[in-house]
């Protein structure tokens, strides 16, 4: 407070009035709760491409998540008084920057979940640091956030790069689709994905045929849809790498082009239920992906998927699903730390085994703060298999946490 | 070298796009030294118009290539004659941001309807792949470059043989000696710009079938676009058309030979079309 | 510094120069008192941005529609120094600036043969190059991930404070605004303002116009590098959004916003869409380019002075017995801006 009384007589008038306005912050409660209440923040994209995939769902698994535990705990719990707010990121990154310390300083925020975009999760990862507070990301996917950028108050939910590409690399080469044809979009993400799929492939015994990058964004894929059937050895894969409006377009054109009618079968790299239905099931259908987690995987997630559908009239995606899941332990874990100081409910938190309808054979791992956690190897259903709208998805196969995962990077140190 | 021709094919494909949109803006900046900058987003109009007369409406494609052109001039006039129309007596640049942010509202209003994401389009004529002789290429894209071309000589057809198009032409390439001939150019105005949405719009139904649908499709696009009209000469009818196509191949033969330049190819090409002949290949020099 | 600064503002009776300025200075003083620090910082960086903007829109008749590429070109700069080398922030920043005036050469070199709408696109084209470049380069630039962890060094200082930073950056900013203002007053930024109203006459003097688009395009860039470059140290992180054509946009209406030409018209431009832009992020209306592009339509259509625009010309019909100003200074009227033979960007009619 000194060095702001030498800015001035007038200045520090007005500083001071500003001040005792906004007094009683942290430590000024009741108990060991700060200010007597929990407030999680939901930082999100509310209006982008990523607004179904987290979105207002990601605020209502949130809230769920609250009520849940009030419900539950009762009069035990540490406290009654929860307060879930939200904040629109608009997918950029210097807004999540300033939106996330505007939450954790000025408007009590415990802890910080959602945060899709790369760029605006890393963003809000050092701002958590710097904070001292927990953030709990379930939207980005880069391997980064537990890797080199790691720090002790960031968890990573859901996936990340290397489940996506682990997952589908292995599991389609060992189901025989030993050749594979990678084209990804040349920027970070695909330029990751691509390296994280050709050791999967390879690990599987398969081989990589050829590995083109492609322009980002693009609408034209002729140039590979055309070579794809004409490599030797032909390719029995095309691994499109691609996200959003890109995969649509190449979905579109290698439905065009005929390449499937040459032998050539499609998987991708990154599908969200809102790119299926984007695209069409129709086109999609028999196309092999990696989910964290999809609502009609078994009797448990369909029954939490139809509460979630209640409240807010749609399905619910894995990363709202992993929304709930976070917010849902960490306030178990507020709840047996007895005090949101987030070093005590870190400590609680690392090592933690989870068993919920998303976090299936889950620890919480105490050496880079990743969640492993069963994932899942799907296939598009047809339209005519479908249950209902919005089923979307079937099982092919579960791939086991320990396997799922990438084993701690070298490059983390939680410090 | 058959690979190299395909290259070539699938330019042609891209340039088609890039050829109906740089000649729209040609038409429309010709005749009222507008730089539409909501063309992109009309683009993107043109391929929801198609999605959504599909979806709403359970009319087909070719309902859709009548359709939504015709609608998109009707709005393209009323916009001229509403907001353009206003700013014309001053900087031609108060009508670039104005068409900026019509742009911008175009977008967000579309993504608060039908959201951020791609729309499917199922009503796709044309299904299989058609033999060219040295390989198959998918029929609808095929039929793309035709009527792209075809139009882009209908149009070029229009401006040269007709009394209406030599108005038009004379106004746009010489506007100051027509209007001294006495020639009143402003009763065209409104329907030229009208004529060049509605080519915008049919860019994009042409594209709802083989592009990803949804409400950035065109912001990505227009930027190209400007590249190809100044590379070509923003006031060449002629001279939009030819760099479209060849923009196009370009890029194609890019992906393929240099993936690392495919996308600055076009930036790159600007720049020494710049240097040589600041005006464009087939633009005329003016005072500026 | 700020002498000289008074002294400039000419044509006002002496006591609205004093006035406006102290209330300027206590403004910028008081400012993350009133606000939200980063979100001042923020206005401080944008601030001078839209005034570099200004300065080539509004003193040279030029719409650069690629500012994003200094700006975001300067923030990855400064961002690879600050990481790499450990100097003093005010040095990586500087970097920053300079590398920005130095991308500015070639941009500026081919981009200033045109005017006009040309001139409009062609550095839309170039900035847009700059940005693919960035996005594909991702093992210097970080891609998509963005630039992450850029520190806030000064030796002797813990900044970590974004309250602290603010006033660590101010001086910055100011000595930036007082760069701009300098150059509009200076004989070299009268025959800049001459060449857009007149190039013909300014050529037959003989000038050679394009040297001086040129140079006061660098001049720009390099202003607005600086504030790039901040941006990207108050943040801690330069990415994509920095050159993103977006950006450029969002530049261009702050200063349509706070009224072209009137130079300081650009603050009030920039620290209304900041705001602006803020608020909507936790207002329950997420359609921030729904408002961007109204404001643009409004703006243009009907409001073309601009906020300071407006203002001082209300201020004029109140004190008609303000003298009457000399037109050469007075470049902070709109009304006066296109002067000559109306090919400036201004609001008159031709």
């Amino acid at each position: 407070m000194k060095r702001r009384l030498t800015m001035g007589v007038a200045a520090a008038a007005v500083g001071t009035l500003l001040a005792a306005c906004g007094a009683g912050g942290p430590g000024s409660g009741g108990g060991k709760i700060s200010g007597g209440k929990l407030t999680l923040g939901v930082l999100t994209d509310l209006s982008g491409v990523y607004a179904d995939l987290a979105g207002n769902g990601a605020v209502a698994a949130v809230q769920m998540a609250a009520d849940d535990y009030r419900k539950k705990y009762g009069d035990k719990a540490v406290t009654q008084k929860i307060d879930v707010i939200k904040a629109d990121h608009q997918n950029k990154p210097e807004v999540a920057n300033t939106q996330a310390r505007e939450m954790y300083e000025r408007k009590g925020a415990d802890a910080i979940f959602d945060v899709p975009t790369s760029s605006a999760a890393l963003a809000v990862e050092t701002v958590a640091a710097q904070q001292k507070k927990l953030y709990f990301n379930t939207g980005a996917a880069t391997t980064e956030l537990a890797g080199k950028s790691c720090n002790a108050y960031t968890y990573e939910w859901a996936y990340d790069s290397y489940m996506l590409a682990h997952g589908t690399g292995t599991q389609v080469t060992q189901q025989g689709g030993k050749n594979w044809y990678l084209i990804y979009p040349d920027y970070a993400f695909g330029q990751d994905m691509q390296a994280k799929f050709t050791p999967a492939i390879e690990g599987a015994g398969g081989r990589v045929v050829a590995k083109d990058p492609t322009p980002f964004p693009s609408d034209n894929y002729s140039t590979f849809l055309l070579k794809a059937p004409t490599l030797n050895p032909k390719p029995d894969v095309l691994g499109a790498l691609q996200a959003g409006g890109d995969l649509a377009n190449v979905v579109k054109q290698y439905d065009q082009f005929k390449v499937k009618d040459k032998g050539v079968k499609l998987a991708i790299g990154l599908l969200f239920d809102s790119d299926i239905k984007a695209i069409g099931a129709d086109k999609l259908a028999g196309t092999m992906f990696t989910t964290a987690w999809f609502w009609n995987l078994d009797d448990r997630s369909r029954a939490w998927a139809q509460r979630f559908q209640k409240i807010t009239g749609k399905l619910p995606t894995f990363d709202q699903a992993a929304d709930y899941s976070a917010a849902t332990a960490y306030l178990e874990a507020v709840q047996k730390a007895g005090t949101d100081k987030a070093a005590s409910v870190s400590k609680v938190l690392d090592g933690m085994p989870l068993d919920d309808f998303f976090a299936r054979n889950a620890t919480v791992r105490a050496a880079d703060h990743r969640v492993v956690h069963d994932a899942y190897l799907a296939k598009v259903k047809a339209p005519s298999e479908a249950t209902q709208d919005g089923d979307y998805t079937e099982l092919v196969r579960t791939i086991p946490a320990a396997q799922a995962f990438d084993k701690p990077s070298p490059d983390c140190h939680l410090g | 070298m058959t690979s190299f021709l395909q290259q070539l094919f699938n330019g042609l494909v891209s340039g088609s796009f890039y050829a109906l949109l740089a000649l729209g803006l040609a038409v429309i900046f010709g005749m009222l030294r507008v730089v539409n900058f909501a063309h992109g987003a009309l683009y993107m109009l043109g391929a929801f118009g198609a999605v959504v007369l599909g979806d709403d409406a359970g009319l087909g494609f070719w309902w859709a290539l009548l359709l939504v052109p015709a609608a998109l001039a009707v709005a393209g006039m009323a916009m001229e004659r509403l907001l353009v129309q206003r700013l014309t007596a001053l900087d031609p640049l108060y009508n670039f941001l104005l068409t900026f942010g019509i742009a911008l509202v175009c977008q967000d209003l579309l993504r608060m309807k039908y959201g951020s994401h791609s729309r499917p389009y199922d009503r796709a004529p044309f299904g299989g792949t058609v033999d060219l002789g040295l390989f198959d290429y998918p029929r609808y894209q095929v039929f793309v470059l035709a009527v792209s071309v075809v139009v882009c000589v209908a149009v070029w057809l229009l401006l040269t043989r007709t009394r209406i198009g030599t108005v038009v032409r004379a106004s746009t390439e010489r506007p100051e000696l027509t209007r001294a001939f006495g020639i009143d150019t402003r009763r065209w105005v409104t329907p030229v710009f009208g004529f060049g949405v509605a080519l915008a719009g049919l860019a994009g139904v042409l594209a709802a079938p083989m592009r990803a649908v949804n409400s950035d499709m065109g912001a990505d696009l227009i930027i190209t676009v400007f590249a190809v009209v100044v590379i070509g000469g923003l006031g060449s009818v002629f001279g939009s058309v030819v760099a479209g196509f060849a923009i196009g191949m370009i890029q194609a033969l890019g992906n393929l030979y240099v993936p690392v330049l495919s996308q600055t190819s076009v930036y790159l090409l600007m720049a020494v079309v710049l240097l040589v002949r600041p005006a464009g290949l087939f633009g005329k020099e003016e005072h500026a | 510094m700020i002498l000289a600064l008074v002294h400039r503002l000419a044509g006002r009776p002496a006591w609205i120069r004093w006035g406006l300025l102290a209330a300027g200075l206590f403004l910028a003083a008081v400012l993350p008192w009133v606000l939200y620090p980063p979100v001042a910082t923020d206005i401080l960086c944008w601030g001078l941005f839209a005034v570099a903007f200004d300065l080539l829109l509004g003193h040279a008749g030029l719409l650069s529609f690629g500012h994003a590429a200094f700006w975001g070109g300067s923030a990855y700069v400064t961002g690879l120094i600050a990481l790499h080398s450990g100097l003093p922030f005010y040095a990586a920043v500087l970097g920053g600036a300079v590398a920005a005036a130095l991308l500015a050469l070639p941009i500026g070199y081919l981009a200033v043969r045109r005017s006009g709408i040309y001139f409009a696109m062609i550095t839309l084209a170039f900035a847009q190059m700059v940005y693919f470049v960035a996005n594909q380069w991702s093992a210097v630039t970080g891609g998509e991930n963005g630039l992450q962890g850029i520190p806030r060094t000064l030796p002797g200082a813990d900044l970590s404070d974004a309250f602290t930073f603010y006033y660590a950056a101010l001086p910055v900013v100011l000595l930036g605004l007082a760069a701009a203002h300098r150059i509009v007053r200076s004989p070299f930024g009268r025959v800049t303002a001459a060449i857009r109203d007149n190039p013909d006459r300014v050529r037959a003097l003989g000038y050679s116009a394009d040297r001086y688009k040129l140079t006061v395009f660098t001049a720009s860039a390099f202003l607005s590098g600086l504030a790039g470059g901040l941006f990207a140290v108050n943040h801690g992180f330069a990415s994509l959004q920095e050159v993103d054509w977006t950006t450029s946009g969002k530049v261009v209406v702050m200063t349509v916003l706070g009224g072209i030409g009137t130079l300081w018209g650009s603050l009030v431009g920039a620290a209304a869409i900041v705001r602006l832009e803020d608020w909507l992020s936790t207002a329950g209306f997420e359609q921030t380019d729904l408002v961007t592009g109204g404001v643009f339509i409004v703006v243009v259509l009907l409001f073309r002075q601009g906020l300071w625009g407006t203002a001082t010309h209300l201020l004029r019909l109140r004190a008609p017995s303000a003298p009457p100003e000399e037109p050469e200074a007075d470049a902070e009227s709109p009304a006066h801006a296109g002067g000559g033979g109306g090919r400036g960007f201004t609001a008159r009619a031709k």
